[in-house]
């Protein structure tokens, strides 16, 4: 049951009759009265809430950044019609608007209502409840009944680095020869013969073939295909630190109340919640760029950015799109103490639409990651050997007890590349002189990035590459790797 | 294709809506306990109200009351025995019935004003005043108080016969000092606490009146005492303070809260009520709270502000400047042409070589002594730089 603002105005309105009557305490009895049976007239006439139905239908999958329209078909078949108010509750960060929607069922009908789903973060997001309020005829009180309609939206990782697909595509057709220009690499295989034209090397001629047809004849090449790509992402407590800027903007709260129900961060240790970081971040965006001197502890601490793990997704989507083109197989491991998310054996087709699939739910988990448990998982599941590309940081004390002691085992099977985001925050301390106070900072963030550096030497000295990139430049730089291997055919 | 983490289930049939809502029957079976502990409740508090009896504050010795302190029990013993007892409020019914054949008994005179005490004092009525009231000098001529006296059963000693047949009385409050002739009884340390002087009309003080009372009439000679006091004469006047202090408009003493009209604090319940609806109203939510896990905050360069904060509060420019000079040597070898391995000495004459610097002054800014103060460091800071542009830029 709920009343509306009429009830209110009824009483309030008595309270002059009151003061003029000539008998008040009766005048505030008969009101009461009054009110009451108003009431309860209105809420036996109206509407029923319990015996509604509903059905819901439309999109699953959206992409992050994107909105979606989910629809909601109420069907009514009571005795009277329904009317007021109906809200289909989301989780804070789906974004999901209007708040409220009329709704007006005449008995025995139905009726199509559209939710906005705007979702500020990956994951599945479910619906949680379809509420209704549905008033009498006098408008005074109303009968209101929550249902579980039941939906899930997936929301996918946005796929930003995909306009870097066509640059490192075209680079890739080079490679493959379909472009004028040939490469002739050691470890790529032989693809067929064809006639010597002027400008090919002549290391390429085929001697033999030359003799049997009167003719010079070359070979061409290609690079290897149906290589295998292991794309390992490290979901441990290092992805969840927040580098760079968020890409996509945080959710704003649709709809006129400011009354939004307050989410509860209950895994998180600061009351970080999407609706309170909204009003802030255009404030953020402007006065970090436009001061670059003043202080920088405070202009960033409001920035909370894009945790490590989306950026890596990012690139390891790139990576995936561009290896699936170049005829390679795509598997896809995340893991922290244990296999979070596991996809092999996609076809090439949709390896792509598999692995944002699987990567959607992924949260990073504030927990250590156990890489001697990673390389064992890896060691089982790849067989063959294969490129083994680990997402990961280049967190100095967690790599030193961690990766580098049992990176030989992989190191030994498998090519390991492993790929990192660097803090753009760090390279903007270091920068940092004037004052004592930047200055301190600047050589803290000079520590981190001679341990990076250091590192990172250890790593190539076990016979591994490692890209160290920012996160805006992490899957291009990823992609180009993977590309001078193909070329160098070391896959 | 195997996964791991399954996708939302597109190709089930949608799960039908189902109504959250609690019935009748389940709110019924929720919050039945909570109805039954509530009636328990109120079932014990009226058990318990009913077995006590009331609990409110008596009016002491008015002959119309029944509590412990009233003296009802008093007046009735005396009407039984014939004595008229008139419960009077004011001066005006004393004065009506005052004569010979009466007797005015005075235990509170606070309501009274001094022109009361004097027309009370022309009266023809005996009297019989309890405790030290204001007034007892008016009403009493002669007789003071003399000290307090702590309220017991005490003996008469004495050869008022009154006293004497009634034997020993819860008395005490207040000891007293008579006028000469006057008969003092139940003595204690200060003086008599019942003092009665004779004459055309018999003025007797008493220093407590609880052996009047409901509680104290049956023990001792309490009743004895009582009667043989109070009962003496036909008529009894029994002076109480009024029921209610009697305000009349336009007396002048009105309060502001006898002034406001009847209807004013009915609309003013009638406007809680309104309050109480818009209330419900706006506190009713449409459907639940939703919550969510959201995932943890934390910016990736934390641990490198917190080392230069530790760095800033300790001072440390030994480790400052030494994690500077070593980033500085790091850029500057490769783009020198040394190897990873060269020599401090190596370093110094490249760069300076390169940049046309003195070598004693490059040597000075990255193999030093730690600066001594934060502007020797911020100097270091800015000679590195300079350094590094240098050698970038010849």
């Amino acid at each position: 049951m709920a009343l509306t603002g009429r009830a209110g105005l009824i009483a309030a309105l008595g309270a002059i009759g009151v003061l003029f009557a000539p008998r008040p305490g009766y005048a505030v009895l008969g009101l009461l009265l009054l009110l009451g049976a108003l009431v309860t007239v209105d809420v036996l006439f109206a509407g029923g809430v319990r015996p509604l139905r509903f059905r819901r239908g439309g999109e699953r999958l959206v992409r992050l950044g994107e909105s979606v329209e989910v629809e909601l078909i109420v069907e009514n078949p009571g005795r009277r019609r329904v009317k007021g108010t109906l809200r289909d509750a989301w989780p804070p960060s789906a974004g999901a608007g209007p708040r409220h929607q009329r709704l007006d069922v005449p008995a025995g009908e139905r009726r199509r209502l559209v939710t906005t789903l705007r979702p500020a973060r990956r994951g599945d997001r479910d619906a949680v409840a379809v509420t209704v309020r549905s008033l009498g005829p006098l408008g005074i009180a109303a009968r209101q009944g929550s249902h579980r309609v039941p939906w899930t939206v997936r929301v996918l990782p946005p796929f930003l680095s995909r306009k870097h697909l066509p640059a490192k595509l075209s680079k890739l057709r080079e490679l493959e020869g379909q472009h004028p220009a040939l490469v002739r690499g050691q470890g790529t295989e032989f693809d067929s013969l064809r006639e010597y034209v002027v400008g090919d090397d002549v290391r390429s001629i085929d001697w033999r073939a030359t003799a049997r047809r009167a003719d010079v004849v070359v070979r061409t090449w290609r690079p290897e295909r149906d290589r295998r790509v292991l794309i390992v992402l490290d979901t441990g407590r290092t992805a969840a630190g927040r580098v760079g800027v968020s890409p996509i903007p945080a959710a704003v709260e649709p709809g006129p109340r400011s009354g939004a129900p307050a989410p509860a961060a209950a895994g998180s240790p600061r009351p970080g919640t999407s609706a309170s970081v909204a009003p802030e971040r255009p404030h953020v965006g402007t006065s970090a760029s436009a001061a670059p001197g003043r202080h920088l502890g405070t202009s960033a601490s409001a920035a909370p950015g894009w945790p490590r793990l989306d950026w890596s997704m990012d690139a390891a989507l790139l990576l995936a799109a561009l290896a699936s083109r170049a005829g390679d197989r795509v598997d896809f491991l995340a893991h922290d103490r244990t296999v979070r998310a596991w996809m092999s054996g996609a076809s090439r087709t949709d390896s792509l639409a598999a692995l944002v699939n699987v990567m959607a739910p992924i949260e990073a988990e504030l927990v250590e990651a156990d890489s001697a448990s990673m390389v064992a998982a890896v060691l089982s599941r790849a067989k063959r050997r294969c490129l083994v590309v680990l997402l990961t940081d280049l967190n100095p004390a967690a790599m030193d007890e961690g990766l580098l002691p049992v990176l030989p085992q992989l190191s030994s099977r498998h090519l390991v590349l492993v790929a990192a985001v660097a803090d753009p925050r760090v390279a903007e301390m270091a920068a940092g002189r004037g004052t004592a106070e930047l200055v301190y900072d600047a050589a803290a963030a000079e520590h981190l990035r001679g341990q990076r550096a250091r590192l990172t030497a250890r790593l190539r000295r076990h016979g591994c590459e490692v890209v160290d990139a920012a996160p805006d430049d992490l899957a291009p730089a990823l992609a180009d790797a993977y590309l001078s291997l193909k070329a160098a055919g070391r896959l | 294709m195997t996964l791991t983490a399954p996708p939302p289930a597109a190709t089930s049939a949608p799960a039908p809506s189902m109504s959250a809502s609690p019935t009748a029957r389940s709110m019924w079976r929720g919050s039945r306990g909570v109805i039954l502990l509530g009636l328990i409740v109120v079932l014990v508090a009226a058990l318990t109200a009913l077995l006590t009896g009331t609990s409110t504050e008596g009016r002491r010795l008015d002959p119309a009351d029944a509590t412990l302190t009233g003296g009802k029990a008093l007046a009735q013993i005396l009407q039984r025995r014939g004595v008229r007892v008139e419960r009077v409020s004011t001066v005006e019914d004393v004065v009506r019935l005052d004569g010979p054949g009466s007797l005015l008994l005075v235990s509170d005179t606070s309501f009274l004003d001094p022109v009361d005490f004097t027309r009370l004092s022309r009266t023809q009525a005996h009297r019989l005043i309890v405790g030290a009231v204001p007034g007892l000098e008016v009403l009493a001529p002669g007789v003071a108080p003399a000290g307090a006296a702590a309220p017991r059963s005490r003996e008469p000693r004495c050869d008022l016969p009154a006293a004497v047949r009634a034997g020993s009385a819860y008395l005490g409050g207040t000891a007293f000092t008579g006028p000469r002739g006057s008969i003092g009884c139940y003595p204690g340390s200060e003086g008599p606490s019942l003092v009665v002087s004779p004459g055309a009309r018999t003025v007797t003080v008493v220093g407590d009146g609880a052996f009047m009372t409901n509680q104290r009439l049956a023990e001792d000679g309490n009743a004895a005492l009582a009667i043989n006091l109070a009962g003496v004469r036909p008529v009894l006047i029994w002076l109480v303070p009024p029921d209610l202090p009697q305000v009349t408009p336009g007396s002048g003493r009105a309060s502001a809260g006898d002034l406001i009209p009847a209807g004013i604090p009915w609309a003013v319940l009638q406007l809680g009520i309104a309050v109480l609806v818009v209330a419900f109203w706006r506190g009713r939510r449409l459907g639940p709270v939703v919550v969510e896990r959201l995932p943890v905050v934390v910016r990736a360069a934390e641990t490198v502000e917190g080392r230069g904060r530790l760095y800033r509060a300790r001072r440390a420019r030994d480790r400052a400047s030494a994690t500077l000079r070593a980033a500085c040597v790091s850029r500057l070898t490769p783009r020198l042409g040394l190897s990873g391995d060269a020599t401090p000495n190596e370093i110094i004459a490249a760069t300076a070589l390169r940049t046309g610097q003195d070598a004693v002054w490059v040597r000075s800014v990255m193999y030093g002594p730690i600066p001594a103060d934060d502007a020797g460091l911020i100097a270091l800071a800015g000679h590195l730089d300079t350094l590094e542009r240098q050698v970038r830029e010849p």
